[in-house]
């Protein structure tokens, strides 16, 4: 379970988190929504410590910190208890496919290396990329390189996948085969936060969507009546620009 | 000079020239491995910004890179017995060729500094994101993830440096080191053909540069097996350009000086 209490961050004077509290149940799937500036990307970031919250309490697990001052040591334990999807894929370009993948097993988690090896090659063909294993990033498309990214995720066993708009950067073409596997392990049961503008697929994939604006969380709720009847007037004009008709009205 | 030009003269200097390769080489090897002790040193505080010794290391980059290299030899040659005398430290037994290299490896280190700083800052922000959110630690990142890439980066910058400090040695020969330069003076004396023993030294300086840059290119290759054609060619021209700035940066920087 993942319990984020009265998260807060500013960037100097502007205070972009305001107060976040969100709990995601083991095995749940959590899309976030809300326009570009809300601090979507921010609070994921928060979670790993990639940025520093300002003030709050981040739980994962047994793991509890308090974020004011925590330990250089509470930092890494954090981090090793998630992994994260990036919007730029972010894959390691020194590093083929299946090292990329390896990377965090051998470095981090010290398992052998023909063991991880193993594991590397067998989430590599999860994700439809078997026959890519010693390519290098720069020789793979963005949805490929994005599965990759995913793969590297999935390797480490984490109590919860970040996903910061993992289909963003891509040609429309590619972001089918990236969602189908998102899709795919979330049917596993793996614990995932996803921040997303793709609404079919938010609403389809998420046990539960939270729509955020400035720096706060507006509405939460299941999919379904969130998409359908949200309560909140921000919320609705959200939905209202990124839903398809919007676009066809302009 | 007298004497008309024989061909079999620079064929005969530039055997004669040949051993004294290995002295030159190990100028040239020795400054640049403590150079680059020096170099990573330099451009640690200057890279994680840490007070005083950020400081420190920029007084000693803009030294060496704004002074001329024959005057730091000389400063180190005559003032650094004097400077270790006051310490009670004797240093007139020691061969002069060890504070050429102490020179010279100064003088590297605060261009290889640069080098580094500038590599470092070149990988993308997004691989140690990536491998913090992996689990790595801070060591693990710049050991696995930043430096293997900073170096490839680096390797163009640094096959000029070498070549610049290989010719750069040759001013070894003011302080009487019998290197490549201080032999082909010496050649010459009683035939009086100094012309040829210039060309079998131009000769031998430049079939070095040449064999250098071919095994820099192929370890640049081979480091940047990774990148794209197309990324290594963009980058190989930005690459190309820093480098310009820095190696003209030795004039330059006088002229930043002058500046208000
Ligand atoms: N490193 C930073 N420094 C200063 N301001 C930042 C930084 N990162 C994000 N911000 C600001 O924080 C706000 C939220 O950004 P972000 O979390 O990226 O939003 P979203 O992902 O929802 O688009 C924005 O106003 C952005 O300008
Ligand atoms: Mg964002």
């Amino acid at each position: 379970m993942i319990r984020l209490t009265q998260i807060r961050k500013s960037f100097g004077r502007n205070e972009v988190l305001k107060g976040i509290d969100l709990t995601v149940r083991k095995g749940e799937v959590v899309a976030i929504l809300g326009p570009s500036g809300s601090g979507k990307t921010t609070l994921l970031r928060c979670i790993n410590y990639l940025e520093r919250p300002s003030d709050g309490e981040i739980e994962i697990g047994e793991l509890r910190v308090k974020c004011k001052h925590p330990s250089k040591q509470e930092i890494h334990r954090l981090r090793g208890k998630s992994a994260m999807v990036f919007q730029q894929y972010n894959l390691f370009k020194h590093k083929t496919a299946a090292e990329n993948v390896m990377e965090g097993l051998v470095v981090v988690q010290k398992v052998p290396k023909e063991e991880a090896r193993k594991r590397s090659v067998e989430l590599l063909e999860k994700v439809g990329l078997g026959a890519k294993l010693d390519a290098y990033p720069s020789q793979l498309s963005g949805g490929q390189q994005q599965r990759v990214g995913i793969a590297r995720a999935l390797a480490l066993n984490p109590e919860v996948i970040l996903f910061d708009e993992p289909t963003s950067a891509l040609d429309p073409e590619l972001v089918g085969e990236v969602l189908a596997v998102i899709r795919k392990i979330a049917k596993e049961g793996i614990t995932m936060i996803i921040v997303t503008h793709e609404m079919n697929f938010a609403q389809e994939v998420a046990n539960r969507v939270v729509f955020m604006d400035q720096g706060a969380v507006v509405e939460e709720g299941a999919p379904n009546e969130l998409f359908r009847s949200p309560k909140e007037e921000r919320t609705r004009q959200f939905l209202q620009r990124m839903t398809p008709e919007a676009v066809y009205s302009i | 000079m007298g004497t008309s030009f024989d061909i079999s003269y620079v064929f005969d200097y530039f055997v004669k020239l040949l051993p004294y390769i290995r002295i030159t080489l190990t100028i040239v090897g020795c400054s640049l491995l403590i150079g680059l002790g020096i170099g990573l040193l330099v451009a640690l505080p200057r890279m994680y910004r840490i007070p005083v010794l950020q400081r420190f290391s920029q007084v000693y980059v803009s030294f060496f890179r704004g002074t001329p290299i024959l005057i730091q030899l000389f400063l180190f040659y005559y003032g650094m017995p004097e400077m270790l005398k006051l310490i009670h430290i004797d240093v007139t037994k020691v061969p002069a060729l060890y504070f050429v290299i102490f020179a010279y490896a100064l003088h590297t280190g605060a261009f290889l500094s640069e080098s580094i700083r500038g590599a470092v800052g070149a990988v993308d922000r997004g691989q140690v994101e990536a491998a913090y959110a992996v689990g790595m630690t801070g060591y693990q990142a710049f050991g696995r993830i930043v430096l293997p890439q900073a170096l490839g980066i680096a390797i163009p910058v640094f096959a000029n440096l070498v070549i610049a400090v290989l010719k750069d040695t040759s001013l070894a020969f003011s302080l009487g080191i019998m290197e490549l330069t201080g032999k082909s003076q010496t050649l010459p004396t009683m035939s009086q053909h100094f012309f040829e023993a210039y060309l079998s030294l131009a000769l031998i300086y430049f079939i070095i540069s040449i064999a250098l840059e071919k095994l820099f290119f192929a370890v640049e290759r081979r480091l940047l097996r990774y990148e794209g054609d197309r990324d290594r060619d963009g980058r190989a021209a930005s690459g190309r350009k820093w480098l310009n700035r820095r190696f003209s940066g030795r004039l330059e920087l006088q002229k930043e000086g002058a500046r208000p």
